[in-house]
């Protein structure tokens, strides 16, 4: 059984089936599986409280699924979790150094832990002080860092090993627009290297740009998985428009539902949200209408499809909620 | 290997933290350097206890002759009556070092120069001292008046009083049973047993002061060096009364921080989990067992390089004698596994490093001041016995109890008894601390 199971999966990086963890009361994970490839950058999208993180440290074998199982690079992470360590590097969402050694001294000790010694750990320590761009600064001590550069130091220790298999998880978070760049640059090197990177963001900007396959959990559960195309003709590709009213919208709402090409409307904090197959089209329906009841249109945003629109296509709410 | 890893690694963070260096070695040596100038110049090799100011009232009539041979009385001296021989012995050159003697006339004169500060302690020797003493079916007393606002001077003459008076009961004692036993007689032989029982008494108590402050100065050089009869020096006894207050004060404080240390550095693991570096060591190929143990390693090697710091400090700057190099080896061996495994066990109690403050302020203070109960009864018969009990119920107790049997110089195998008592207390605090963050990480 295990090596039918160890030999399905060679070809996949990453294989989810059927995770389930709870907390108490609260079931965190419900059900998760996907898989991903060997070189691609999977994303797990979602709001906060989606799962996210608990489904990426049962990966990272942090914590034990109550049920399911999955395999990174053909290891169980119930049966063989010590094999799935050593093939993994994991970038977790919070700052884990020690702010009182140096960038050179965190790396070497992680290192250290990674299997790695003498030579080998030098050039390596080296090799990623070169990558996060911080030789120069290799001796300071991390807690005199700024937050990009701690992010940096944080995804470096993560490659040290050069691991096969990469999480990360929301990277990102809390940080300045140009660290930020910063790190999905490096993410796309990463791929580009060969690894396989496994990406949790509540960012669906970060999501679009830079995953092969997205899985959008919410409540515990993926409620959908693959590409961003794929993903984005779930909603018919259909464009969102986002509009406010100088009055109160409800008989307004109610003509623009009639209106031809009009597949969705939903209201939220006083702004209106309307999925149309073709904005040019259906936007002077929209106006006119809004006249002849005598609503002014006081603001208008047009978007074209993407993850955002499919997360309320799916829930009914939108992702940053 | 990534034990030991683990173990610098935290070891490098404690050394470089100037918190932790101060509670671990500037504390302490700020502490005993406050008691060591407080009582002596650090300055200068000798240590100047002021002399204290006797005055004696010595009214003793005589009794039974007798008549004690100057070679053995400190100072050289005959001495007729009891009240005689106890003047010639504060009067001895032994004793110049400490006590400043003056005579009066009279109990009363005695009394007025404590009253005036003329003196600070007033001995006043009965009329019937002799009697009393050659009559088995009395007790001779001796009046001891203090200025009440003074402790250490009349502190060690009443010392020195009652280690003589000890030895005079010995002797009647003995003259007692004599008396009980011996016919009649052979009773005209009764002052020559007193003879030859103060003979005895007097020269097994020979160099008085020497001895006494020997006995009372454990942490002092070797003895060989004191008892040398009247060459004990000023400076040298003068450093052994000293010593005798700095090294249990050194050795309570080095307990005392020594457990601070074992519980803050075990605290790295709470800090760890708090600041995310313990899940990421979990993500790394590394079994859980290996970084637990990494990191109790590291507890336990800080706390050996503090103590052994503290040791070296205290022999070196304060001229403390720990005790035989077995000794103080096995009494610092329990000092370092209690306090670390003590550690362990208080961090696995918590639930986070928030909690930790209160326990610093508390459990730890109050353990360690119950544990160090022992030092501050050590010159109050009546209180040390309570003292030794009550400091026995918590670790640092143990602890203190072994560093102080060493100091004293007790046999090696009293120490190892005391140690093996803390290495069961370890035992148990290190079972249960791991199994609890066993249990938690699990």
């Amino acid at each position: 059984m295990n090596s039918e199971q160890t030999m399905n999966t060679n070809h996949i990086a990453i294989q989810v089936t059927n995770l389930h963890r709870a907390f108490g009361e609260i079931k965190a994970v419900q059900g998760v599986s996907f898989d991903v490839q060997p070189g691609e950058i999977f994303g797990l999208l979602g709001p906060n409280g989606a799962g996210k993180t608990t489904t990426i440290s049962m990966l990272a074998t942090l914590l034990r699924p109550d049920e399911g199982d999955a395999f990174v690079m053909g290891h169980s992470i119930r049966r063989d979790p010590m094999a799935v360590k050593s093939v993994l590097g994991v970038v977790p969402q919070e700052i884990a150094l020690y702010e009182d050694l140096s960038a050179r001294e965190n790396l070497t000790f992680w290192g250290k832990m990674y299997g790695l010694r003498g030579a080998r750990l030098r050039q390596r320590v080296n090799e990623v002080l070169e990558l996060i761009g911080l030789s120069d600064r290799a001796n300071g001590r991390v807690g005199t860092f700024s937050g990009g550069m701690k992010r940096r130091v944080n995804i470096g220790v993560a490659l040290l090993h050069k691991p096969q298999v990469i999480y990360m998880d929301e990277p990102t978070a809390g940080i300045d627009p140009q660290s930020r760049r910063n790190i999905l640059d490096s993410v796309v090197s990463l791929k580009n290297q060969g690894m396989t990177v496994l990406y949790t963001t509540h960012y669906m900007e970060e999501a679009q740009e830079l995953c092969n396959h997205i899985a959008i959990m919410d409540h515990g559960r993926v409620i959908a998985c693959g590409t961003h195309e794929e993903l984005v003709r779930l909603v018919g590709e259909q464009t969102r428009i986002d509009l406010t009213l100088n009055v109160e919208a409800g008989r307004v709402l109610e003509t623009w539902r009639a209106a031809e090409g009009v597949s969705r409307v939903s209201t939220e904090n006083g702004q209106i949200t309307v999925l149309v197959e073709d904005s040019n089209a259906v936007l002077p329906r929209l106006f006119e209408a809004a006249t002849r009841l005598s609503a002014r249109i006081t603001s208008v945003d047009i978007r074209e499809p993407n993850l955002e629109a499919v997360f309320l296509h799916l829930t009914g709410r939108a992702l940053r909620d | 290997m990534k034990i030991l890893d683990i173990a610098f690694k935290d070891m490098l963070r404690s050394f470089r933290s100037m918190f932790a260096l101060v509670f671990m070695f500037g504390i302490p040596l700020l502490m005993t350097g406050m008691f060591y100038v407080m009582f002596g110049n650090i300055a200068s090799s000798g240590f100047n206890l002021p002399k204290t100011k006797v005055i004696i009232a010595n009214l003793d009539e005589g009794g039974p002759r007798f008549q004690v041979s100057a070679k053995n009385i400190p100072g050289g001296k005959q001495a007729r009556t009891m009240g005689e021989l106890v003047v010639n012995v504060l009067q001895s050159k032994e004793m110049a070092d400490l006590i400043q003697v003056s005579l009066a006339p009279s109990a009363e004169s005695a009394h007025a120069a404590v009253d005036g500060q003329a003196a600070q302690v007033a001995i006043v020797i009965p009329a019937d001292f002799s009697k009393k003493f050659a009559d088995p079916d009395k007790q001779a007393v001796i009046e001891f008046y203090q200025d009440p606002t003074l402790t250490i001077g009349p502190s060690i003459i009443r010392s020195i009083l009652n280690r003589f008076m000890d030895g005079m009961a010995g002797v009647k004692i003995a003259i007692n049973v004599f008396m009980d036993e011996a016919p009649e007689s052979d009773y005209y032989l009764t002052g020559d047993i007193i003879q030859r029982y103060l003979d005895i008494s007097l020269v097994q108590t020979e160099d008085l002061a020497g001895t006494l402050l020997d006995e009372q100065a454990p942490t002092a050089t070797p003895p060989s060096s004191q008892t040398s009869g009247s060459s004990a020096s000023h400076s040298q006894t003068s450093q052994n009364m000293l010593l005798r207050i700095v090294g249990p004060i050194m050795g309570g404080m080095m307990v005392f921080y020594a457990f601070f240390t074992g519980t803050s550095t075990a605290q790295s693991i709470l800090k760890e989990e708090e600041e995310r570096t313990l899940p990421r060591l979990f993500t790394t190929p590394t079994p859980q067992a290996v970084i637990l143990t990494g990191k109790f390693l590291s507890v336990f090697l800080t706390v050996l390089v503090q103590v052994v710091v503290l040791l070296l400090a205290g022999r070196l700057i304060f001229r403390i004698q720990w005790g035989a190099l077995m000794s103080v080896t096995l009494a610092a061996a329990g000092i370092i596994l209690t306090a670390s495994s003590f550690g362990i066990f208080i961090n696995s109690m918590l639930k986070s490093t928030k909690q930790g403050g209160a326990v610093f302020g508390g459990v730890l203070t109050m353990t360690g001041m119950l544990g160090m109960i022992s030092i501050f009864a050590m010159n109050s018969p009546s209180a040390a016995r309570l003292g030794n009990t009550v400091s026995l119920l918590v670790p640092q107790g143990w602890a203190i109890r072994g560093l102080l049997q060493a100091m004293n110089g007790a046999p090696v195998v009293d120490v190892g008894l005391t140690t093996l008592v803390m290495l069961v207390l370890s035992a148990a605090f290190f079972v249960i601390g791991v199994w609890r963050f066993n249990k938690r990480y699990a």
